[in-house]
């Protein structure tokens, strides 16, 4: 298993090297000082201009400047915001927690629902029931996440009053107090729905068709035969073998989080990156868009990381090839 | 005149063995929900295309005389805060939506049966060579980089070129895969070799032998892309990045959703565009499910 693990984070790093250069090249494709936002953008005298361009070793060969660029960005030097005037390392920590505490409100929020309504689903399928759920999995696959979002909006927020429609958490609480958290979890719980909807949907009809597929096996019908009750059979000999596809989905997740962080925090104004990163594609802030389109990057390249390790933990004939 | 009876050289109806082809069109046509949704999507796009001849109001003047009314009377949906009839803008909106779906589908399709086809059909180091590009196309998380490379490209090129060349970049991979592992399992077939044997070039081989036992796959695919991308391409508009705001689509229309004072209160200006897409979708979608189910020969319904 070691072996395996260490094989598959070796073969990341190419991929991982790779990438950074195609980042570094958008970013040189960018108008103005995108790598390091050093040059004021207002300021356009050209011997101002070249003067800077020739302190931050703009006029280097391309492959010396990406040295440059990839051990600051290694060493959390992200450049400087044009807009914000500050680090872009500081900004993205600001805004960092936000995002994180989204996706694993979605995540569980998904884990939640998905077992739920897949237990359900699987253990009696053609029934009523079944059906309803399977309606309700068609539409979370179908609709897209941001109209969605805009009719959940319309309805819980404005027409029901049950859920406020933007922010992370109201402004006049105290930090660290049970109120503040119980407020952030009240601004946090209808956009880590809408985020997790797609996967949820997916979830669900995994497990249930699985445990279908299981509930047929052998080892069911000799459960059965010598007399174990039916809701031990499925909550444990059978949820227990429909887990385990489960669990590799947890890194593709990370990916579909990421992309889905960017639409679901426009519409609830969520202060997350996912809004920083629109944010400074409208005021043109391009040091800020490269240093979180880097970031983003590495992070679905883990977690496809994740994906090949869990994949290989649970399934044992992986590790061989 | 002589009437010549159809009778007598008439084709059986009904011959034993059916072409799989007819088959498939048989059981398309069974199918009720695939049916009606095939007819709503080719209603919507003929109303769409034929936008200019069914209304004659302008598209993107500004009126301020006629900001923000409500449904009804001359205009059916009502009109926008720029004072534009909303049902005009959807219908144009519909043509720019479906125009880059099906163009950024076509797109994909093509690129990713290239590649795929190529890498499953020589195998060896070209196989490798070209899979590991496409997981490479594939880790990049796709919002992001549709965005920047929007932004890049933006004012160099024209506007709706520039998004329908940026999804169709970032959204063959899937496509070459899957073909490439059709391609690996169909041309271990004996009638490869047969062919391979008689002196046909690859080419050949991978256009006339290869590709049409593939084909009901790669329609399959494209269904589903074709649904995936309209999103895609809505998805980029309602964040007001894809589409240049002066054209509407779908997505364009939506923005206006992003202020508070719209969504609560006018929701004639947003609604009629979020609901026609996602009965699109669906329609799509039930497309795609019937015709999974017609050209799979397993199922027997």
């Amino acid at each position: 298993m070691l072996k395996y693990t260490i094989r598959r984070i070796l073969g990341m790093i190419p991929m991982l090297l790779l990438i950074s250069i195609v980042v570094f090249l958008l970013a040189k494709a960018m108008p103005g000082d995108s790598l390091s936002g050093e040059i004021d953008p207002n300021n356009t005298d050209p011997e101002y201009i070249e003067d800077m361009r020739e302190r931050l070793g703009y006029n280097d060969p391309l492959p010396v400047q990406y040295f440059n660029w990839i051990s600051n960005f290694v060493q959390g030097d992200f450049g400087k915001s044009t807009r914000y005037k500050m680090p872009v390392s500081d900004l993205i920590l600001e805004k960092l927690p936000n995002t994180v505490f989204l996706g694993v409100s979605s995540l569980l929020i998904t884990y939640i629902l998905a077992f739920s309504m897949g237990i359900i689903a699987g253990r009696k399928p053609y029934t009523i029931g079944d059906h309803i759920i399977g309606g309700l999995n068609y539409l979370g696959l179908a609709i897209p996440s941001f109209i969605a979002g805009v009719f959940a909006i319309y309805i819980f927020s404005f027409n029901l009053g049950w859920i406020p429609y933007s922010g992370s958490v109201d402004i006049r609480l105290t930090q660290g107090t049970f109120e503040y958290w119980m407020s952030r979890i009240h601004h946090v719980i209808m956009p880590a729905i809408v985020l997790g909807a797609l996967s949820t949907a997916s979830y669900t009809q995994f497990l249930r068709n699985d445990i279908i597929e299981n509930s047929r096996k052998d080892f069911v019908r000799t459960a059965r035969a010598k007399g174990t009750p039916t809701s031990k059979i499925y909550n444990v000999h059978i949820l227990r073998n429909s887990i385990i596809p489960l669990v590799t989905f947890l890194g593709f997740d990370i990916a579909t989080i990421i992309s889905g962080a960017i639409i679901t925090e426009t519409i609830f104004t969520y202060p997350g990156i996912g809004q920083l990163f629109i944010d400074s594609v409208f005021n043109r802030d391009y040091p800020t868009l490269m240093a979180i389109t880097m970031m983003l990057s590495v992070l679905t390249l883990a977690g496809n990381l994740v994906a090949d390790i869990l994949y290989g933990v649970v399934d044992p004939r992986i590790r061989l090839d | 005149m002589v009437n010549v009876t159809a009778d007598s050289n008439k084709p059986q109806e009904k011959t034993v063995n059916m072409s799989p082809w007819a088959i498939a069109r048989r059981k398309f046509f069974r199918n009720k929900l695939a049916m009606i949704s095939s007819f709503f999507l080719l209603a919507i796009m003929i109303v769409s295309f034929l936008a200019p001849y069914i209304t004659t109001q302008d598209i993107s003047r500004v009126n301020i005389g006629q900001m923000s009314l409500e449904p009804g009377g001359e205009h059916i949906l009502g009109t926008d805060k720029a004072g534009r009839d909303v049902f005009t803008r959807l219908l144009y909106g519909g043509r720019i939506s479906l125009v880059v779906g099906i163009s950024c589908t076509a797109l994909v399709i093509l690129f990713g049966t290239l590649v795929g086809s190529i890498a499953g059909y020589y195998g060896g180091n070209i196989d490798t060579m070209l899979m590991r590009f496409t997981d490479f196309v594939l880790t990049f998380p796709f919002l992001v980089f549709v965005i920047v490379l929007n932004t890049i490209l933006f004012g160099i090129v024209d506007g709706l070129w520039v998004l329908i060349a940026a999804i169709s970049l970032l959204s063959w991979g899937g496509v070459a895969r899957i073909v490439r592992s059709k391609i690996l399992a169909e041309k271990e077939n004996e009638y490869i070799l047969a062919a391979i044997s008689i002196g046909c070039k690859p080419s050949a081989v991978i256009i006339k032998h290869l590709l049409p036992n593939v084909l009901s796959t790669i329609i399959v695919q494209a269904t589903i892309l074709f649904a995936t991308l309209i999103v895609a391409e809505s998805a980029l508009g309602f964040l007001g990045i894809g589409v240049p705001q002066s054209i509407p689509s779908w997505g364009n229309m939506l923005t206006a959703s992003q202020e508070a004072d719209v969504l609560r209160n006018k929701p004639w200006i947003w609604m009629p565009p979020a609901i026609i897409l996602t009965v699109t979708i669906l329609s799509i979608n039930f497309i795609g499910e019937g015709l999974k189910d017609a050209l799979n020969p397993k199922s027997f319904r």
